[in-house]
């Protein structure tokens, strides 16, 4: 599917510059971003290294089957069929991460969790359901308290930087049950 | 409460760190040796996503670029005036989609134009919050997988996408 999706962004991309004649624009934007994925992943690099070294700590002394085995109600309707505390453990991080605004952190269990359902799919082509409930439940979480945007809202002047901070944790309730609704029903199709 | 959360977010990373280590200790396991492995292990999951990201990159710097968000913006203008939608926020519905950085960028001048705590102001901050990337998300997550079809994740993420527009112009309409 990235296939049509990376294609189609790509020509409409190269055939809109060509119609508003911004190619030289264009051109800069493909070297750039080749330079700027390899800075992020850098960054990020530290962050992956220094938490997949905590969690192998964790994970070998047993410590993540205790902590998951208290979670499991949490996960056991988002992902019924999950049984491996190594996995579910991960999905918790990930969430955890989320809730507290650690994004790095959260991306790094995130992956980690991808690998763990990519090996119970078999590395299989077609992505298994719970891959998908991750995947999308993963993108609704929201940080409770948004810092940056609050840091934002102080510096241009906001009466009540706060203010934001109940309609964001409505909204992202609602975005959440939405996603695990859409997941649930859209999983049936074949 | 909000010193509360500012704390917890803060103490999050350190606080499992302890955790995770003092119980290591307590339980006499080779920590260290451990954590060597694991952050081996981390270094080339690092490596395993780079292509997919600078495949991503590449296209979103792309779109950006060739004005193509501008041209959206404009022919959707009439439909969200039909609707009542700030069209101060269309080009971060449009953008916030596709990148993360850039719609933090348009959260900020929405904000000095409009005023931080006008209608747009404050809808423009909890959409950020509340969106996620999708295409990045998807490209980034299924890209350490074998996966090659992605199933309903795609249409799951653009109706949890959507409810989060609706629910944060809806909300911040009457909050």
């Amino acid at each position: 599917m990235m296939n049509y999706i990376w294609s189609a962004i790509f020509l409409i991309a190269f055939l809109y510059s060509c119609l508003t004649g911004k190619l030289s624009l264009f051109a800069d934007a493909l070297t750039d971003s080749s330079t700027e994925a390899v800075q992020f992943v850098i960054g990020l690099a530290g962050v992956m290294a220094l938490w997949s070294g905590l969690m192998e700590i964790a994970e070998r002394t047993g410590l993540i089957t205790k902590m998951s085995r208290l979670l499991l109600p949490l996960t056991k309707f988002l992902f019924p069929n999950q049984r491996n505390p190594e996995t579910l453990s991960s999905i918790i991080m990930s969430f955890m991460a989320n809730i507290f605004g650690a994004g790095n952190s959260s991306t790094v269990f995130a992956l980690r969790t991808m690998e763990k359902l990519d090996e119970e799919n078999h590395h299989g082509p077609v992505a298994s359901n719970d891959m998908c409930t991750f995947a999308v439940v993963n993108m609704a979480f929201a940080p409770i308290i948004p810092i940056v945007m609050l840091q934002i809202r102080d510096d241009i002047g906001s009466a009540d930087p706060y203010s934001v901070v109940l309609p964001s944790i409505i909204t992202a309730v609602c975005t959440i049950i939405a996603s695990v609704i859409a997941c649930k029903i859209l999983e049936r199709r074949p | 409460m909000s010193e509360l959360f500012a704390l917890a977010s803060s103490g999050f990373i350190p606080i499992m760190a302890a955790i995770i280590i003092g119980y290591g200790l307590w339980v006499h396991a080779p920590i260290y040796d451990y954590f060597i492995e694991g952050a081996k292990k981390g270094l080339e999951t690092a490596i395993d996503i780079l292509p997919f990201l600078i495949g991503i990159f590449l296209a979103i710097n792309c779109l950006t670029v060739s004005g193509f968000l501008g041209f959206l913006n404009t022919s959707l203008r009439p439909i969200f005036h039909l609707l009542g939608i700030p069209a101060d926020l269309l080009p971060l519905i449009c953008l916030r989609a596709i990148s993360g950085s850039g719609s933090m960028m348009i959260v900020q001048s929405i904000m000095e134009a409009t005023g931080p705590d006008s209608y747009a102001g404050r809808a423009a901050c909890v959409m950020s919050g509340g969106c996620e990337t999708i295409i990045y998300v998807l490209a980034l997550y299924f890209g350490v997988t074998k996966v090659k079809r992605m199933r309903h994740a795609l249409t799951a993420g653009i109706i949890g996408y959507a409810t989060g527009i609706v629910v944060s112009l809806i909300v911040c309409k009457y909050l």
